[in-house]
């Protein structure tokens, strides 16, 4: 009895703990599930009480509507190449600049490492009105440019980079590269980069994400709906068929595929790339 | 490219080399790979947040010609009870994602770094998931959650505690909370991978040591956990206070600041004050006021955290 009973309350405790942890997991998942089903229901269905988990009388009228009737398929790709360009010209940006300021001593190099991370504090609605006025004065209003430009070397990225090529780059393979008489760019290039390739993969989920995601700025400097994004689409859907709720669902399904897969596929980098940089301050 | 394009003729004239490996021009290396970024900060962050400032000082409507007002935008904010709306509402959403999200996430993590758990990887990436929505995505999902007479959480509610059906988004008090919900929402997971991956990185010996001192979970907690997750407290109340001050799309979406201005938050405020009233002045005062104050509490957590004293030591 004695002997059992540490044991056993180690198991009432383990047991309360999955319990706990599976209620988180519910309320974590129960809302992109009720999405999910809410998708596949008329109207008729979403706005009834009790909700029904399982829709009675699923269709895919929904889906057919999103293609027919509104410019969802032009939206999602407006989305995904716009995204995709800023994250491939970020990531080799970032690894770049990460790669100076954890490799090369140079003077100077303190104050723009202040200054590069200090900016990570300035909350956009600050830069929202101004530069705003500089795209129309440049003529970038209403243009796809002015969502990829600005964003091309985030500062956390290369913070990201900095910190993982610090960690898994050694000095001596970049010496050895050197003397062997190759270019500084062709270090970078050919030595570095392929040493650091998980980091460019957590790099560029979080860019996609990002870029993907973003909604205000979009918001700001687009004004024609052929020209949305994704997010701007599916805002302007709830304005313009405001009760047309499996619609607007079936939209935020298909929305959230492929950051969804993304992260699926590609978690373990991001986690670890996301944290890399926080533990050791 | 230009590094490309020129590194490729002087590897067929073996005179050029010694340029290459000049002095100057391995001076010059890092800071041109270090250049884009600088360009971009000085074009489209450094040169907007200046003018900003200009921005603050006139009265301009988007077109026409500006107007030198002083400091008459900030007078009139002072005393515009929708920016004071707006300022408190945003405090309630910081607050809430720094006093109640984070000490949750770090329970979470807590409860994930749990020897001999399985599933770990499972948990730690359902919690995760509503961080890679987009915002805009997990508000219209909300909406419907939230709606009073046919929404899941009233009917969850009605059917595990049997309360009446709550008008989660047309009072001002219960639109607040249910902003303030989806935020704890969202956010937690994405929070608790950073403390994970905090505690994980904590000696397992120090428990031990700990443990032969006689110390209980509680002692532990408080004398290893806590000491040790410092930096990463640091970096996430950091990130989450930043976040949360400049919160637009779950209050824009859910509830369009309303009912009356009851939700707004003041990157809200700032859009709507320069593309619904057309007040481009007003609006880049209250972002100037927005950046001040971000600034200053940063600073504030940061020397609180005692973040960069161990790193300039």
């Amino acid at each position: 009895m004695t002997a059992q009973s540490p044991v056993t309350a180690r198991r009432v405790k383990m047991a309360g703990l999955y319990a706990v942890l599976i209620i988180l997991l519910l309320v974590a998942v129960v809302p992109l599930l009720w999405a999910l089903s809410s998708s596949f229901k008329p109207v008729s269905e979403i706005f009834v009480y009790p909700p029904q988990l399982w829709p009675s009388h699923g269709t895919l009228q929904n889906f057919s509507d999103l293609f027919n009737n509104v410019p969802f398929p032009r939206w999602l790709w407006t989305s995904l190449w716009v995204s995709i360009v800023a994250t491939a010209v970020a990531v080799f940006f970032c690894a770049l600049g990460g790669y100076a300021f954890a490799k090369y001593r140079f003077p100077g190099q303190r104050i723009l490492f202040d200054i590069m991370f200090s900016s990570m504090m300035i909350p956009f609605a600050v830069i929202l009105i101004p530069l705003f006025v500089e795209m129309a004065r440049i003529g970038w209003a209403d243009q796809y440019v002015a969502l990829i430009v600005p964003w091309v070397a985030p500062a956390f990225g290369i913070f990201m980079m900095r910190q993982f090529i610090v960690q898994s780059v050694p000095d001596e393979v970049i010496e050895a590269a050197r003397i062997d008489g190759a270019s500084e760019f062709g270090i970078f290039l050919r030595v570095v980069l392929p040493i650091v390739r998980p980091a460019l993969g957590a790099l560029a989920v979080w860019n996609f994400l990002n870029s993907y995601n973003s909604f205000l700025w979009p918001l700001v400097v687009l004004s024609t709906e052929e020209r949305f994004t994704l997010p701007l689409g599916l805002n302007s859907l709830v304005g313009s068929y405001s009760r047309e709720y499996g619609l607007v669902m079936a939209g935020t399904i298909l929305a959230a595929v492929p950051t969804l897969l993304l992260f699926f596929f590609l978690r373990k980098q991001l986690i670890e790339g996301l944290t890399v940089g926080s533990v050791k301050g | 490219m230009a590094q490309l394009t020129r590194a490729a003729p002087e590897r067929v004239l073996p005179r050029a080399k010694p340029r290459r490996n000049s002095r100057q021009y391995r001076a010059a290396i890092p800071y041109l790979f270090i250049s884009p970024f600088y360009i971009l900060y000085v074009l489209f962050l450094l040169g907007p947040t200046v003018y900003a400032i200009w921005l603050s000082l006139h009265e301009w409507a988007g077109i026409g010609p500006s107007r030198w007002v002083g400091f008459s935008n900030y007078t009139r904010l002072f005393r515009d009870t929708a920016f004071h709306q707006a300022v408190i509402n945003t405090l309630w959403y910081v607050g809430a994602s720094v006093f109640i999200v984070t000490p949750l996430a770090l329970i979470v993590a807590s409860a994930l770094n749990t020897r001999g758990l399985r599933g770990r990887d499972i948990f730690r990436m359902a919690y995760f998931a509503p961080m890679v929505l987009s915002p805009v995505v997990v508000s219209l999902i909300f909406t419907i959650i939230f709606d009073q007479n046919f929404g899941l959480l009233n009917a969850a509610l009605r059917g595990l505690i049997g309360i009446k059906p709550v008008n989660w988004l047309g009072s001002p008090t219960w639109a607040k909370v249910a902003i303030i919900l989806l935020l704890i929402w969202r956010w937690t997971g994405y929070l608790v991978i950073y403390f994970l991956a905090g505690l994980q990185a904590v000696p397992r010996e120090l428990y031990e040591a700990a443990e032969i001192d006689g110390a209980g979970p509680l002692r532990k907690f408080r004398e290893v956990t806590v000491p040790m997750l410092k930096p990463v407290t640091a970096f996430v109340s950091i990130t989450v206070f930043i976040g949360a001050a400049q919160i637009f799309e779950e209050p824009y979406i859910l509830t369009k600041g309303g009912p009356g201005q009851s939700t707004m938050s003041i990157a809200h405020f700032i859009y709507r004050a320069a593309f619904l009233r057309e007040d481009f002045g007003y609006a880049a005062a209250a972002g100037v006021l927005l950046f001040i104050v971000v600034f200053v509490l940063t600073r504030v957590l940061a020397h609180f955290f005692g973040v960069g004293r161990e790193e300039r030591a």
